[in-house]
């Protein structure tokens, strides 16, 4: 383990005191071995303390620190710097408002996603112990509700970016997740909900959100197979 | 930014079906199309003469229109799509869409006017 200096630049925005973001340079002596996050605390504690970014769990669990690193979607907590060299870009997530410096208004975000009903419902006689589901079924699934909401998807999704009454990859997931659940008697509702024009045919398979995916999702994959679902099932 | 979700009231799931079926479509349109001119002809150069000379052909017609239709709504149903991603308000969704039918009824008459002097040229 080495020191190593580097050349962080941060957009910042401090509202009520910035009329637009505008870009901040730091000079950081850090670990070579560091993520994006500890930069940011190290700018945060030895430099600037008035520097805002989200940040919780630092195990890539929680989906708090998604940010923009040299135009890429990434979780700041796992991603160590190497990946990026010495010149570091940081910025919010594109398609949100600005709160303050790298912390956006993920509002928006979770009122679409509440708007696919992202829970389970059941309309059969529950069972007397738990719903039996087979290997099978839970593999459907699987991979999807690995999902931990960072919005990373979301943010990289080009139309999501002209368009803020898109669903967005993020909340299409959580209904594919649902939809396909063996378990669950609510998916004609929800694909109602998706077959929309801002629903789940505004995607265009252009595979930005499994790029940004930090749990490295196929969700172009499971949003294609939730389009078929909804011509089947509208046919 | 808009907090709450817009439902509108088409849904896209046909024009998206039909997106993929003339897709199939196309692809099949162009293997004859490549089998008809580049491998039937034996090496010989497809130019006027070699056009003109098939035209008579009772396929030559049905691929050029199949093709001239296919590929018309494939490629336009495609910018009506990435259009609607920038477009909301109601009257420049209704003035695109006029003018991508323009489009496609001016590019559909000027084809099919074309393939018929072609078929008609040989006939004659």
């Amino acid at each position: 383990m080495a020191m190593i200096d580097i050349r962080v630049k941060i957009l910042r925005y401090q509202p009520g005191q910035d009329a637009k973001p505008r870009w901040q340079v730091f000079a950081v002596k850090v670990e070579d071995e560091s993520t994006i996050l500890d930069v940011l605390n190290e700018i945060h504690w030895q430099h600037d303390g008035t520097l805002a970014y989200r940040r919780s769990c630092r195990s890539s669990i929680c989906g708090s620190c998604a940010m923009k690193v040299n135009g890429r979607n990434v979780l700041a907590c796992e991603t160590p710097i190497h990946r990026f060299g010495t010149k570091l870009k940081i910025e919010p997530l594109s398609g949100f408002e600005i709160i303050k410096d790298l912390v956006v208004d993920l509002d928006p975000f979770f009122e679409k996603l509440k708007r696919i009903k992202p829970y389970l419902i059941v309309d059969r006689p529950m069972p007397d112990k738990e719903f039996v589901q087979s290997p099978q079924q839970l593999e459907q699934i699987g991979e999807s509700t690995l999902c931990i909401l960072c919005a990373a998807c979301s943010a990289a999704c080009p139309s999501s970016w002209p368009n803020s009454d898109y669903l967005g990859p993020a909340a299409l997931l959580k209904a594919y997740r649902f939809v396909f659940d063996s378990r669950d008697d609510g998916a004609d509702d929800r694909l109602e909900i998706v077959n929309d024009k801002n629903g789940v045919w505004r995607c265009h398979t252009i595979f930005n959100c499994m790029e940004a995916c930090p749990k490295k999702i196929k969700i172009t994959e499971y949003l294609s197979r939730l389009k078929l679902k909804v011509v089947e099932n509208s046919l | 930014m808009n907090k709450d979700f817009k439902q509108t009231s088409r849904s896209g799931s046909l024009a998206w079906l039909l997106q993929r079926i003339s897709a199939v479509i196309l692809f099949i349109l162009l293997l004859l199309h490549f089998v008809t001119y580049h491998f039937l002809g034996k090496g010989q150069a497809v130019d006027y003469h070699w056009v003109v000379s098939k035209a008579g052909n009772w396929w030559f017609p049905l691929l050029q229109f199949a093709f001239l239709l296919t590929a018309l709504y494939h490629g336009l149903n495609g910018v009506w799509s990435v259009l609607e991603d920038y477009t909301s308000s109601r009257s420049w969704r209704l003035l695109w869409y006029s003018l991508l039918l323009t489009v496609g009824v001016v590019l559909l008459f000027v084809g099919t006017l074309t393939i018929i002097k072609l078929y008609t040229l040989q006939a004659a």
